[in-house]
């Protein structure tokens, strides 16, 4: 009984996390994504059962549930790198800007430039650290130096990292530690400019140092992207976003302003899960 | 905390239990042996390939040793009362010396300690005396003496061999093989003594030549004919005369005539060599007068070099020089000056020429003794001999192997010389060596022939060059279609018939290559052959046919597309491929007869000027290309498959095409293990064996025309290692192109895992 009342403590100390701003309302903002009825099936066991939500603009959403819920899933659908695996089907829509991204019109290379993706473990190519900025770039076709000079210092800065690496860009960027790996993959990412940035557990394989690094600098995107993050740790979330999902079994079972998720839920299970019954 | 986990103390307790400890024993025991056996093992291949790298190393070694003499005898010339030597020679066994003295006097001597076994007198006519002596082709022991009355009487040394009470004996002898009787030479002065003789004694014409103190030339040539119906013999007797014509007070030093008796060669006083041709033994006339020495030095002595072809002059300032007649700029044969020997400094006095090889002894008149060699441009030795007193004869034993040396104090030494590989060089085995008969220096590789008198030529140049060429060709079809098939089955191809095709092409790997060589040599030359335009236009159409089938199916509908699951679609080129093979040798007859006179081959030849052998480099290409291609395939496609999905998963999310993720990140990443494949592939065709020996007919040519056999490094080993004698100079020189095989594939491969290993070092953290 005592751990139980240490998470809550812990998902109520709201004040102590520096986040006592205005509760978010999802009706009073633009939205950027629209998840419609979407099913996804590998090899007929289905996992996501029917989704339908609302990502607003420029503001972070976190999806929050236990492991296998289906929010790596989720998200992967959102720039559809679940066509590379094999044996999928997906029915239903996602609207960006209200266009459905899965129309068989779409250019996938195309989409994916307009939501870029942050994977979970940094994966920088191994190139140097100025091609790897400039390597989404470069795919469009963008070659003139100084262009990409002015884009390689405004992404390092926008990710934090230019300090650090400003006198080694022409190295191997494995030469890197493992935070600034990862802020070099979001450097890379934010490079091309994309609308909606998705963060598949961008600090999970990360010591306190770095993730820390990586939250504050989720907190300063937001201002410009739209950013969806995937998380399993309650904390973060509760830290970075503006609004949390909870998912279960591949379902989306609460969504709603961080602040309400965390404190006032609506569902039984999203308190069990916040509480620490399950996960 | 209400969990029932097992008390701590209990888990710690059951650790000292006795059967833990013994299982714990045991499974230490288990990892000691298993880490003992691997260690033993890597060491004991890197003892193996030392082993086989020492080997070879003990079997090359000798060629690089420069020859040594010791001396065994010394003895006070044998029966000096029967006159001075004239000539100095040892019988093969290297027990019977022989000296022929100026009182015409022959003495055969022990070696062993300079007794003497026999002496006797030779039939000279009353009054008359011997002024000259001749020895013919060393081999045969003819030798000629001018007599006082200008004739000559013609003998013949034999040594009987018999072994009466199991002991052997040899009986040394004298014969006449044209008769007691002397030949008159001279036939116009009669009387005239003879200055200079020489003597040839052919299967079916023997040929005197002479010079008369007035300086003529006189021929005298006896023809053998058997008649075809009764096979009785006639002679036939030929006599020519020529002036010399050589400025007043000049005298003839040296007269030489060669054993096919078609040239003579006459050295002066005045440094020059006169060319003579006897084809017409009525007419001889002179070919070329030209000088052989520097200014005020003279010619001191001449020789032919084994064979007769090569003249060895020596001349007062120690230098040896090598002559024979080539092809100069206006294609005029004239005699030209091959090599020279520098490292004697007093004036030569002596040459003996070895009979076997090419190489001869020199010998100078401050006592030292020189061994060399022709072919090799090598200096094995030089030696004081003598302490400085001049030498007068020397004499080489037919093997070779023993020294006879005469000084002007009258004391022979018997010197042995130990000589084996005189015929290697840096610049015999790789660079341009000027051969006799060649009009200039090439690059020949031709080991062995019938006779004695052949030079071996050792170039490695050609069979390197063979071996680099098979690989080059091989290399130019297996890497492009195995590093384009790896990157499409690792990258594109459906997890499905990558399962298939990855393994059918590994196995290939395992196809014994005689059977592909023996295809390639039997099946596929004399096919390539017969449609050789078919197979330029397969070249040309099936990546062109594959592009085109690519193009137009990406213009079909979608609805047709969807149809073939994706990564299938390759499947659908097999008929298309098939398709255009049968076009393509459908077209080759009709293609041949229209532009090529129906026999492109030939008109390659004819009308181009390119000669065309069935087996050539294409063949090879072909058939070590598809021996290669599984090598290179194999581990391109794990390079490629094992590049981290995330890198791939990372370029397709900044919005890369999958062409543009390939092309950027997934072979960037893999480069290095491809590298590694084509080096191993490169490794495999440098040592291919089977492939090439019955692929390529084996012809040692310097030609990078993909219509020319070749003759590589390894072919070579294989086709004349049963056929050399052990420990021979070819026999290592086979073991040195071992060696450089060895020393290529271990360059190769140790490159492919260098790099391997730093790509292991440099991606560990991705």
């Amino acid at each position: 009984m005592t751990e139980l009342n240490t998470a809550r403590t812990h998902s109520l100390n709201f004040a102590a996390l520096g986040r006592s701003e205005p509760t978010f309302e999802l009706q009073h903002e633009t939205i950027s994504l629209e998840v419609k009825n979407l099913n996804l099936f590998y090899d007929n066991k289905q996992a996501l059962h029917n989704i339908n939500m609302h990502i607003p603009k420029r503001r972070v959403t976190a999806y929050i549930g236990p492991s296998g819920c289906g929010k790596s899933t989720l998200l992967r659908c959102f720039n559809r790198m679940n066509d590379l695996v094999d044996d999928v089907k997906i029915t239903g829509e996602i609207l960006l800007d209200g266009e459905n991204i899965y129309h068989p019109a779409v250019n996938v290379a195309d989409l994916r430039r307009r939501i870029g993706m942050v994977f979970q473990k940094p994966n920088p190519f191994p190139k140097t650290i100025y091609e790897n900025v400039a390597y989404g770039l470069r795919l469009q076709g963008i070659n003139t130096r100084r262009i990409l000079d002015d884009v390689v210092e405004k992404s390092l800065k926008g990710a934090a990292l230019w300090d650090e690496v400003n006198n080694r860009l022409h190295e191997n960027a494995l030469g890197l530690s493992g935070g600034q790996q990862q802020r070099l993959v979001i450097a890379r990412a934010i490079a091309i400019e994309p609308e909606v940035l998705l963060l598949d557990e961008p600090a999970s394989a990360l010591d306190p140092i770095s993730t820390l690094k990586i939250e504050e600098l989720i907190n300063e995107l937001k201002s410009d992207y739209t950013i969806i993050i995937v998380t399993h740790n309650m904390q973060q979330a509760a830290r970075v976003s503006d609004y949390t999902a909870f998912m279960y079994l591949g379902e989306l079972i609460e969504f709603g302003s961080t602040t309400t998720l965390f404190t006032n839920p609506a569902q039984k299970q999203t308190e069990d899960y916040i509480t620490g019954r399950y996960g | 905390m209400n969990t029932t986990s097992p008390n701590p103390t209990l888990v710690l307790s059951a650790i000292y239990d006795q059967a833990t400890i013994r299982r714990r024993k045991w499974r230490m025991i288990k990892d000691k042996i298993a880490q003992h056996s691997m260690t033993i093992g890597g060491i004991s291949v890197i003892i193996a390939i030392v082993l086989i790298f020492f080997y070879l190393l003990y079997v090359v070694f000798p060629l690089l040793l420069p020859a040594t003499m010791e001396k065994m005898q010394q003895f006070s010339i044998p029966a000096p009362t029967a006159g001075k030597t004239r000539y100095l020679a040892a019988e093969e066994q290297n027990e019977v010396g022989v000296r022929f003295t100026d009182q015409a006097r022959v003495v055969f001597f022990k070696l062993t300690d300079g007794s003497v076994i026999a002496e006797q007198a030779l039939p000279l006519p009353a009054a008359v005396t011997m002024t000259q002596l001749a020895i013919a082709n060393l081999s045969t022991g003819v030798i000629a003496l001018g007599l006082s009355d200008g004739r000559a009487l013609v003998i013949k040394q034999t040594y009987d061999i018999s072994y009466p009470n199991g002991v052997k004996v040899i009986t040394p002898g004298i014969k006449y093989p044209l008769g007691e009787e002397p030949i008159v030479v001279d036939k116009v002065a009669g009387t005239k003594a003879l200055r200079h003789l020489a003597v040839q004694l052919g299967e079916t014409t023997n040929t005197l030549a002479a010079i008369t103190a007035d300086n003529r030339l006189v021929l005298t040539s006896v023809v053998k004919e058997i008649s075809f119906l009764d096979e009785s013999v006639t002679l036939k007797r030929t006599d020519g005369v020529l002036s010399l014509l050589l400025p007043p007070s000049t005298q003839v030093t040296h007269l030489l005539l060669d054993k096919p008796q078609r040239f003579i060669y006459v050295a002066d006083s005045e440094g020059y060599i006169s060319r003579i041709d006897i084809s017409d033994k009525k007419s001889p006339h002179i070919l070329e007068r030209i000088r052989v020495v520097k200014a005020a030095q003279a010619i001191t002595a001449l020789k032919f070099l084994t064979g007769d072809i090569s003249l060895l002059v020596g001349d007062s300032s120690g230098k040896i020089t090598q002559w024979f007649p080539a092809r100069d700029a206006n294609n005029n044969k004239t005699l030209r000056q091959i090599r020279e020997f520098n490292h004697q400094t007093a004036p030569i006095v002596d040459i003996a020429i070895e009979e076997r090889r090419k190489g001869f002894v020199a010998a100078d008149n401050q006592g030292q003794v020189g061994i060399y060699h022709s072919t090799a441009h090598r200096t094995l030795l030089v030696k004081s001999v003598t302490s400085g007193i001049a030498i007068q004869q020397i004499a080489l034993t037919p093997r070779a192997d023993r020294l006879l040396v005469e000084d002007e104090q009258g004391r022979i030494q018997l010197w042995k010389i130990h000589n084996e590989h005189p015929e290697i060089s840096w610049s015999a085995l790789w660079s341009k060596v000027w051969y006799e008969s060649y009009d200039q220096p090439e690059y020949i590789w031709q080991s062995s022939s019938a006779s004695n008198d052949f030079e071996p030529k050792f170039s490695l140049t050609p069979l390197a060059f063979g071996t680099l060429k098979a690989a080059f060709y091989a290399m130019i079809i297996a890497t492009p279609l195995a590093i384009l098939g790896a990157i499409y089955t690792a990258y594109f191809m459906a997890a499905g018939i990558r399962k298939i095709v990855k393994p059918t092409i590994e196995i290939m790997a395992a196809l014994p290559t005689v059977i592909l060589g023996f295809l390639a040599g039997l099946w596929l030359a004399p096919m390539i052959e017969a449609n050789l335009p078919g197979v330029f236009l397969l070249f040309l159409l099936l990546p062109s046919g594959v592009l085109l089938f690519a193009y137009g199916w990406n213009r079909l509908p979608r609805a047709i597309r969807y149809v073939i699951p994706d990564g299938w679609q390759s499947t659908l080129l097999i008929p298309i491929l098939l398709l255009i093979t049968w076009i393509a040798f459908e077209l080759s007859h009709p293609l041949e007869k229209g532009l090529f006179n129906s026999n492109l081959p030939n008109w390659l030849t004819t009308q181009l000027g390119i000669a065309f052998d069935q087996r050539n480099a294409i063949v090879v290409g072909i058939a070590m290309g598809l021996a290669v291609i599984p090598n290179i395939f194999s581990i391109a496609e794990d390079a490629i498959f094992s590049v981290p999905k995330h890198l791939t998963m990372g370029s397709l999310a900044l919005g890369a095409t999958p062409w543009q993720t390939m092309t950027r990140v997934v072979i960037l990443t893999a480069s290095p293990g491809i590298f590694s494949a084509v080096m191993i592939g490169m490794g495999r065709a440098i040592g291919e064996t089977m492939i090439v020996l019955m692929a390529t007919g084996n012809t040692p040519i310097m030609d990078f025309s993909i219509f020319q056999g070749l003759r590589t490094l390894a072919a070579n080993i294989a086709v004349e290692m049963p056929e050399s004698e052990v420990n021979s100079t070819h026999y290592r020189i086979l073991f040195l192109a071992g060696l450089i095989l060895f020393i290529f594939t271990f360059f190769f491969n140790t490159i492919a895992e260098i790099v391997r290993h730093r790509l292991r070092r440099q991606y560990s953290s991705l």
